[in-house]
């Protein structure tokens, strides 16, 4: 049994956890999963066993537990400064805790909203309105900006693999669910994140999973 | 001209950017701000000019701008490790973490929707909704535990005041002028924080501006 224990939802439909799974695996930490079943009637009340905001994920290590996306990955960053989860540089560093705190805000909440995790489907065809269209452009404006100003030694938003890539990683399968189109740069950056390897299996596991919830399935029938 | 730049709204009817004001007082570091009064014709316009995602507080440093509370305040905390704006303990610094972050993420909307910010209003005892009801609880549930488990001999969360204690300063407000009734553990917490010297300087400051807001307004109508 590994010290740490992530505890998350299905990973195919319930995208909160997989930042906090990919700070995981990229600081090289061994770590038990508990999956617990996600969209079932009991599902809150089963977070609750483990979470008092009956949220995922949560991060358990012997006595400490950590909730709370942003939490959790800075606990894994400090517990292994060698990963270089957070950038070097004092300034760059800030800026990567803005980014990561303005996806961790509730100006994301259209996304999860209109676009619900669903890591394995193929949908065509989404229209997105207004107020998503809004917080897409905005991000896709930050991966932008921080690609040309800070990503020169690497692929992602700070060169190398941050928390700030981290977080976006949600965003990228829901990109890639709906079949949203992106410009140039953003859509380098998106497949540079699809080809990370921790991405490439946490999304291969949710390829593989025995789960369905129905809201999510069945969302845009007609596209 | 001081080194840094805080971009605030006005003090009495927005709390969000007092976390990051307090930590810059905390940690000693001077710096100048810029109001921008909500209801403004042009505050939107302003607020995007001064923070790259529109909203406040951003915090200018030289070239750097940063935005989101939280954010900055770890960037303080990163400049001034003294000011011991997170707890020392590993451990404990985790769940410090946890409770700012909880209150970031999971809380801000309701509590702007439902308690609109207004420092120098006074309600009576509300009707309180349920979904509201819940954050009340929950809230003063965090209190009781990290008081009782890391507080020890401190008047605060973890005994100094940390960014954990700066993300509930805008709640404890809220408390006050809502007039949500508290038992003695958080009544004494809430009383702590209200008397932090640099709480007291902001909710002074708030009290003394001169802008009023309607709709902040309006719960407190008589």
């Amino acid at each position: 049994m590994a010290e740490l224990t992530l505890i998350l939802g299905s990973k195919n439909y319930c995208l909160w956890p997989v930042s906090a799974w990919l700070c995981l695996r990229t600081a090289g930490l061994e770590f038990d999963e508990i999956i617990l079943p996600f969209g079932e009637p009991d599902s809150r009340e089963r977070f609750c066993d483990y979470s008092p905001t009956g949220r995922v994920p949560v991060l358990k290590h012997g006595d400490l537990s950590v909730w709370d996306s942003a939490a959790v990955c800075e606990y894994v960053a400090e517990l292994a400064p060698e990963a270089r989860l957070w950038p070097e540089d004092k300034s760059h560093r800030a800026i990567a805790r803005s980014v990561v705190a303005e996806m961790h805000s509730h100006k994301a909440s259209p996304l999860h909203d209109f676009l619900p995790g669903n890591v394995r489907r193929r949908v065509t065809g989404v229209a997105l309105p207004a107020n998503v269209k809004e917080v897409t452009g905005r991000m896709t404006g930050i991966w932008t900006e921080c690609r040309r100003l800070y990503g020169q030694e690497g692929p992602f938003l700070f060169g190398h693999f941050t928390v700030a890539d981290a977080v976006q990683a949600h965003m990228v399968n829901r990109f890639v669910t709906y079949g949203i189109e992106l410009e140039p740069e953003a859509a380098e950056y998106r497949d540079a994140m699809l080809a990370y390897p921790p991405m490439v299996e946490w999304n291969a596991a949710a390829g593989a999973e025995v789960s369905s919830f129905a809201p999510s399935d069945n969302a845009f029938p007609n596209s | 001209m001081a080194d840094f730049t805080l971009v605030t709204a006005n003090k009495n009817y927005c709390l969000w950017p007092l976390p990051a004001w307090l930590c810059l007082k905390i940690a000693g570091l001077e710096f100048d701000e810029i109001t921008i009064p909500f209801g403004d014709p042009d505050a939107r316009q302003r607020f995007e000019q001064h923070s790259p995602s529109g909203s406040v507080p951003a915090l200018k440093h030289g070239d750097l701008i940063l935005w989101e509370s939280l954010a900055i305040c770890e960037y303080v905390a990163d400049l001034v490790p003294n000011a011991r704006l997170w707890p020392e303990d590993r451990t404990t610094r985790a769940r410090a973490r946890t409770t700012a972050s909880e209150m970031y993420s999971g809380y801000k909307s309701i509590l702007s929707r439902l308690m609109p910010t207004n420092i120098r209003g006074r309600t009576g005892p509300l009707d309180v909704p349920e979904e509201l009801q819940k954050v009340i609880d929950r809230n003063t549930e965090i209190w009781r535990d990290l008081r009782a488990t890391y507080a020890g001999d401190g008047p605060y969360l973890f005994g100094q005041f940390t960014i954990a204690d700066a993300f509930h300063a805008p709640l404890i407000n809220r408390f006050v002028s809502y007039n949500v009734p508290l038992g003695p553990v958080e009544a004494e917490y809430c009383d702590a924080v209200r008397n932090h010297p640099n709480v007291k300087e902001y909710i002074a400051l708030a009290e003394a501006e001169p802008w009023t807001f309607e709709k902040s307004d309006r719960p407190f109508a008589a």
